[in-house]
């Protein structure tokens, strides 16, 4: 079946909620209007009330009350309207969730999830991609899916996982690609990235939205002849760090792309991995392309000028090929 | 000091004045719901915690109250006080002002409990106390790794609220309810060994005061530093039960000064809406650290923000035991009916600073001594020896020896557990596979579906 981005998660929820009973929902306005992009559309009709609740505007207690019950054995979905107001419920997550396991050895198999990310002009509190406040939290597992097929393969492994996850859903991605996805029960395991493309001359990682760049800039540089490897990480936390060195010693030269602002950005772990795992493989300079370090502002040329594009992708990837 | 000069700063105008509060209005229900209902706090909502709808009564008009079970209304304030000294140097130090010579009230008959469990909240107390007096010791004697916090004072608040509850319901303790630990079976070597950040200790070092949770056998979340964080997570415990039919009771507590963040706000409101069984105890001990409740809040009583909330609260004297049992049972009771949340507000003084390092020195000294004369576990002896007769001198004084000889055990068994290798830092961040089965703790959710089909969404949504 050919399914949307948004489609493929909406699918992954619904078929989770059908087959388990201790798997519902909660959020802001989730229920009859089925949530402000619509992936729980449906869903009240379907499973009732009591399992698609809609809350009051309370970050801190959607995160909490999802904890509690999941202290009993439930696995509740909690929406975050957009990720960007998961800040409000910052301490619930850090400090509540993420410790509980390895503090005094209780699971929480729950998911956060919401949209994510830039290129919809949604301005500085509807654009952001925060992951990693939370890649900078040991005990949660963070996912950003590229794919329909992963979307709907990752939210049902999250559903599924003993462990909370907080699951990024890029909303440009959304309702614009769509691709065959099976209708078979499948999940996609998480913390295992995938080569989206595969390539000799150099490899781009990155994951989400910016896995379409790259690939968009792939095509573009094959004509030149250059050859890029791209690596879709799909998790963020933890990261595949045989998948990032694999890459390296395949290719030699690496770029690493994300949306979010540079300093103490994605790539500089990444970069920090392959210094561990992969130095003498290298033979080039590790190449970061980020967004700005400011907030994203509103206005789509000011937007666009914050965020990586194809051609800094283009761009660094000649000069990387060159060295 | 010399008092040359003395002003007032803007803070500290509430009246703690409770003579202008209605005079017994025990039984009578808070918020919107309909006439007022003999024998507990509160009337019936929904059916089986469904929220419900309800606009407030037929009149319109809003007649608000708050039971209140105590016996005395204890009327003094606190306020911050600028004075020169003979150089001209100005010092800020609080003062209190008001009656504090109030003679002791008696014991408020429980309506519930009977001889037998009032003798065992006692002996509860009594180990509370103990417990936290052999942790002083251990402390001096450099045991104990960190400082120690003290319920003193507020031993009735912790161990009488704690026996309200039935063995399958939750609860989440807050720095000072070590005695809530031990009513719902924790032994005080685990308090003790979470202080010395032994092997054994319920974190195995990880964590240290009463941070330690049980979701198998004692229904406990562990809390953490962050106040006002277990509210929402305890109605999702509610939440969580319910959905697997059950309606049970969630116990929690917040301090006077907890009580001002906003995950509080957050928490209560949720468990209001989704009519969860919530008893939240709010320990109304006077202090937050070193600043004076008067800066915390411009309430007159911080049960009066249960009317904003729409959920029913209640007034106790906290260092009477059968006030607290009695507004926990009737809240627990509630809980299990599927009537919602219910705030008790615990009227009390933290006896010791804020942990062990500190002396308190900014606080009055006549309400250290005004409290001291209203000793919960001297209040609740003379009740039980000399009102009640339920306790002959003798048989107290063994069931002191008694609770001696165990802290004693406990205490050696705590001791003797040996520290955490260094590795034992690691692991345990996830919960890797086998190490819990995931499964409902009650029973698998009945699950009523509508005939709606899955169907493709397209409808409109924000930011194409
Ligand atoms: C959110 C938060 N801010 C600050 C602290 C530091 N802190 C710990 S206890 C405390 C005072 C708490 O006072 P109260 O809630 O009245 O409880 P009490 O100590 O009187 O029992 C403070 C400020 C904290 N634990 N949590
Ligand atoms: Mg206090």
């Amino acid at each position: 079946m050919q399914l949307t981005y948004l489609e493929a998660i909406r699918q992954g929820i619904w078929e989770e909620m059908e087959n388990d009973p201790t798997v519902f929902c909660l959020g802001e306005d989730i229920g009859i209007y089925g949530g402000a992009f619509k992936v729980t559309d449906g869903f009240i009709d379907r499973f009732g009330a009591e399992r698609v609740i809609d809350t009051p505007i309370a970050e801190s207690a959607i995160v909490g009350a999802a904890f509690g019950a999941s202290l009993t054995g439930m696995r509740p979905v909690a929406e975050f309207q957009f990720m960007d107001f998961i800040g409000c419920a910052f301490n619930q997550i850090s400090n509540m969730v993420a410790k509980t396991h390895y503090l005094w050895g209780a699971p929480a198999p729950l998911v956060l999830r919401g949209p994510s990310g830039g290129y919809v002009h949604g301005g500085p509190f509807h654009s952001q991609n925060p992951e990693m406040w939370f890649v900078h939290n040991p005990g949660l597992k963070v996912i950003c899916p590229a794919t329909p097929y992963d979307a709907k393969g990752l939210i049902k492994a999250a559903i599924r996982d003993s462990n909370p996850c907080v699951f990024f859903e890029h909303k440009y991605l959304y309702r614009r690609i769509k691709e065959e996805v099976p209708s078979d029960d499948y999940i996609v395991p998480i913390g295992k990235a995938r080569i989206a493309r595969e390539g000799r001359d150099l490899s781009v990682i990155t994951y989400a939205a910016m896995v379409h760049t790259a690939l968009e800039a792939a095509d573009l540089l094959a004509k030149e002849g250059i050859d890029l490897e791209i690596l879709d990480l799909r998790t963020v936390s933890p990261l595949d760090r045989e998948a990032i060195a694999q890459t390296v010693k395949k290719t030699n030269k690496v770029i690493i792309l994300h949306e979010h602002s540079r300093t103490g950005g994605l790539a500089g772990e990444i970069a920090a991995i392959i210094n561990e795992e992969a130095f003498d493989d290298l033979d080039g300079p590790i190449v970061r392309i980020a967004g700005l370090d400011s907030a994203i502002p509103f206005s789509p040329p000011q937007e666009l000028h914050y965020l990586p594009k194809l051609e800094d992708v283009i761009r660094e990837a000649r000069k990387l090929k060159a060295y | 000091m010399g008092n040359k000069k003395i002003k007032h700063t803007s803070n500290g105008n509430r009246s703690r004045n409770g003579n202008s509060r209605p005079k017994a209005p025990i039984l009578a229900k808070a918020a919107r719901n309909g006439a007022p209902k003999a024998g507990a706090i509160g009337s019936a909502q929904g059916k089986n915690g469904a929220p419900k709808a309800e606009s407030a009564n037929g009149s319109g008009l809003r007649t608000y109250s708050i039971p209140d079970y105590r016996l005395e209304h204890p009327d003094y304030s606190v306020r911050q006080l600028v004075e020169k000294d003979k150089d001209g140097t100005q010092h800020v130090r609080y003062e209190v002002s008001g009656d504090l010579d109030a003679p002791v009230p008696p014991i408020r008959e429980s309506k519930y409990l009977d001889k037998r469990q009032a003798i065992e909240i006692y002996r509860y107390m009594l180990l509370n106390r103990k417990m936290e007096i052999a942790l002083e010791n251990l402390y001096k004697q450099g045991k104990v790794v960190g400082g120690v916090y003290f319920g003193l004072g507020q031993e009735a608040c912790s161990c009488a609220s704690a026996y309200a509850l039935d063995k399958d319901d939750w609860f989440a303790p807050m720095i000072r309810n070590q005695g809530s630990l031990l009513v719902r079976g924790f032994g005080a070597s685990d308090t003790m060994m979470q202080y010395m950040a032994k092997a054994d200790s319920p974190t195995k070092g990880r964590d240290g005061t009463s941070h330690f949770g049980d979701i198998e056998k004692r229904n406990m979340v562990s809390p953490i530093s962050m106040l006002g964080d277990l509210i929402p997570v305890m109605a999702g415990v509610a939440l969580g039960a319910r959905l697997q039919g059950r309606n049970l009771a969630v116990m929690t507590y917040i301090g006077d000064g907890g009580q001002s963040t906003g995950v509080t706000y957050e928490g209560i409101n949720f468990a209001a809406v989704q009519n969860l069984g919530l008893v939240l105890v709010v320990e109304s001990n006077l202090w937050a650290y070193s600043t004076p409740s008067e800066m915390q809040y411009r309430c007159k009583d911080l049960a009066e923000r249960a009317i904003g909330y729409g959920i029913p609260s209640v007034i106790v004297d906290g260092t009477d035991a059968c006030q607290v049992y009695d507004a926990s049972h009737e809240a627990v009771e509630r809980a299990h009916r599927g009537e919602g949340p219910t705030m008790i507000e615990a009227k009390m003084m933290r006896m010791k600073g804020h942990a062990i390092h500190d002396a308190a020195a900014y606080v009055p000294k006549p309400m250290f001594e005004f409290w001291k004369r209203r000793d919960p576990i001297a209040r609740l002896e003379n009740y039980l020896v000399r009102d009640k007769k339920w306790l002959s001198a003798k048989e107290n004084e063994k069931l002191i020896a008694e609770v001696d000889r165990i802290i004693e055990q406990e205490r050696e068994i705590a001791v003797n557990s040996p520290m955490p290798t260094p590795e034992s830092a690691e692991g345990g961040v996830f919960c890797e596979d086998g190490c819990h089965e995931i499964k409902p703790k009650y029973a698998m959710p009945k699950v009523k579906k509508g005939s709606a089909a899955y169907k493709e969404t397209e409808a409109a949504a924000h930011f194409k």
